[in-house]
């Protein structure tokens, strides 16, 4: 029975296709007024072809100022099944014209990337409060005054942000839109968290990231701006803890330069010259040959359109072969929203292909559509292949940025060494109590647990080591 | 005349060989002795003119300077702000 019910839903649809796919046709033929590309397009996206329909929307736009109610669902659609790619070949002072909220959502993106920021606040503030895009336009527009230091305003906007997307995710019926809701939630959630701790209020901060769910995408990514948080208010035990956390197999596909610095930073505040030197060295130990790795595959491939987008397809074991730290790279980079994203419009592109070369009329206009999307899936190959490419790319220069900042830090270990020697002070390393319950500093919203020499999934993000300062302890209170 | 030539001849050249050998023998006993220590008293040395220097040298006493290197600090987050936009469409 169920699969009768499958096999009569299948036939309702392919008559369907087919029917839009013989009704476009027929406008493409006898239809010669100007609203032409905007029936086609119409025809084409109520069967299905989405990807096909683009041209024609975007000729009609071209050349057309007036957008109907028809048209605006029609863009909106295109918006949400193929993204930024519905309106790809319009220049930004066409589509500036336009007052619709998926194309001003579009524009408001393409215009921060190029860091028009006040241009691209003014288009994002045309979308209505009660539009489904207006979550995401209140993130931009804080990143907008937080990146001016209007860091009262940027709130504002990152709380606006955290509503509505509450309220859209509670109200969407999707999977894939929940979770699409939830991440916009928690990425304003921990917005706001990082102006307390730009404007130094540490403790509220941390307050703040504690709303993040341990079971979160975003939660790998703010141990690090916890660790942060922690050090400034020198609670370097709590610090060294949560950069330990990505030691945790768990968490091995998660690599951040910036938190071997920070380990090293805190062991140095400690007084701990030893423990700091072996983190540096360590540091160039484990980085310098995968940076180098890193760098031929760039200069081998840069020409390539597909190098890194078949890694991605590449199995494991495959790109263990070229190089074990690519694989921990690409898994890295299949979790950003953008990748999977494009890959999925790579993938819909793909079967509406198939889709279309199975249909029983052929003709020229089929033919030119089949053209059209063959350009399309070129298109966002070439454009899957270079985020990898430059994902890549900027992990290199993390690695350089980062290796000045240790190489600055062990100039300062040897000083602080020699200057030791020179005023004869027994450091008594070895005698020093390396650990103890003591030194770690507790809260009400903290748990403790033993560490017996493994990871566990429910104590990760609560470690904190028991070091005690080896720095002189100043006799005049602070 | 001949003989007497010879033998006046023979006188000086005889007068002339012994002077010669007298000469390299008193030459071989000469002994040169030179002062092997000598003491100049400054103190009684008077130089004339004015003393442009003070009197004595001092040195002023300041903190020794220290290079501080930059260690890195988080100021802002607008670097990972700005990927995660990038990353979202």
């Amino acid at each position: 029975m169920k699969h009768l019910a499958l096999i009569v839903i299948l036939l309702m649809m392919t008559t369907q296709i087919e029917a839009s796919a013989k009704g476009a046709y027929e406008i493409y033929q006898k239809d010669k007024s100007k609203s032409r590309d905007k029936k086609i397009a119409h025809e084409l996206i109520d069967g299905s072809f989405y990807f096909s329909a683009i041209p024609y929307i975007n000729n009609y736009l071209e050349n057309n100022n007036e957008i109907d109610a028809e048209l605006e669902a029609d863009i909106e659609t295109l918006v949400l099944k193929t993204g930024t790619m519905a309106v790809l070949n319009l220049e930004e002072k066409r589509l500036e014209s336009f007052n619709n909220p998926s194309i001003s959502l579009i524009l408001g993106t393409r215009l921060f990337a190029k860091e028009q920021n006040t241009k691209a606040y003014e288009i994002l503030s045309r979308i209505p409060d009660s539009h489904q895009f207006s979550a995401e336009a209140a993130l931009i527009k804080g990143t907008i005054r937080n990146l001016e230091r209007k860091n009262i305003e940027a709130l504002n906007l990152y709380e606006a942000c955290v509503n509505k997307s509450t309220a859209q995710e509670n109200s969407s019926k999707g999977e894939k839109l929940k979770r699409y809701y939830n991440y916009l939630k928690e990425t304003c959630i921990i917005r706001s968290a990082r102006v307390n701790i730009e404007e130094k209020k540490y403790e509220q901060a941390l307050l703040i990231y504690e709303k993040i769910d341990k079971r979160s995408y975003k939660w790998p990514y703010i141990l690090l701006d916890q660790a942060w948080a922690n050090y400034y208010l020198k609670d370097y035990n709590r610090t060294l803890g949560l950069t330990t956390t990505y030691k945790s197999p768990l968490l091995e596909s998660y690599f951040f330069p910036e938190a071997e610095v920070l380990t090293a930073l805190s062991y140095y505040n400690m007084c701990l010259w030893d423990d700091s030197l072996k983190v540096v060295d360590h540091f160039y130990d484990f980085y310098k040959p995968k940076a180098e790795a890193l760098k031929e595959i760039l200069g081998n491939n840069k020409n390539s359109n597909n190098y890194f987008l078949d890694l991605y397809y590449a199995d494991s074991a495959t790109r263990d072969n070229l190089n074990p730290f690519i694989r921990n790279l690409v898994t890295q980079t299949r979790k950003q929203v953008k990748f999977n994203l494009d890959l999925s419009s790579l993938k819909a592109a793909k079967d509406e292909l198939a889709l279309l070369k199975r249909l029983k009329n052929k003709n020229d206009f089929t033919q030119s559509l089949e053209v059209n999307l063959g350009s399309t899936i070129e298109f966002v190959s070439a454009k899957i292949n270079y985020y990898i490419k430059k994902e890549i790319f900027t992990f290199i220069n993390e690695i350089h940025k980062h290796s000045f900042s240790m190489f600055n830090l062990k100039l300062e270990l040897l000083s602080k060494k020699r200057d030791d020697i020179y005023n004869a002070k027994a450091l008594e390393e070895n005698t020093r109590e390396r650990g103890s319950d003591k030194n770690v500093k507790r809260k009400t919203s903290h748990y403790f647990f033993d560490f017996n020499g493994s990871f566990w999934a429910d104590e990760l993000g609560d470690y904190s080591f028991g070091l005690n300062s080896a720095c002189p302890v100043s006799k005049t209170n602070e | 005349m001949n003989t007497k030539i010879s033998l006046h001849t023979l006188v000086i050249l005889t007068a002339l060989f012994s002077s010669i050998v007298l000469a390299q023998d008193e030459k071989k006993n000469i002994v040169y002795k030179y002062k092997e220590y000598e003491v100049i008293d400054l103190g009684s040395l008077e130089i004339k003119g004015q003393i442009m220097a003070p009197g004595d040298l001092t040195v002023n006493e300041r903190e020794r300077q220290t290079f501080k290197r930059s260690l890195l600090e988080k100021q802002n987050y607008d670097f990972e702000n700005k990927r995660e936009i990038e990353n979202l469409r």
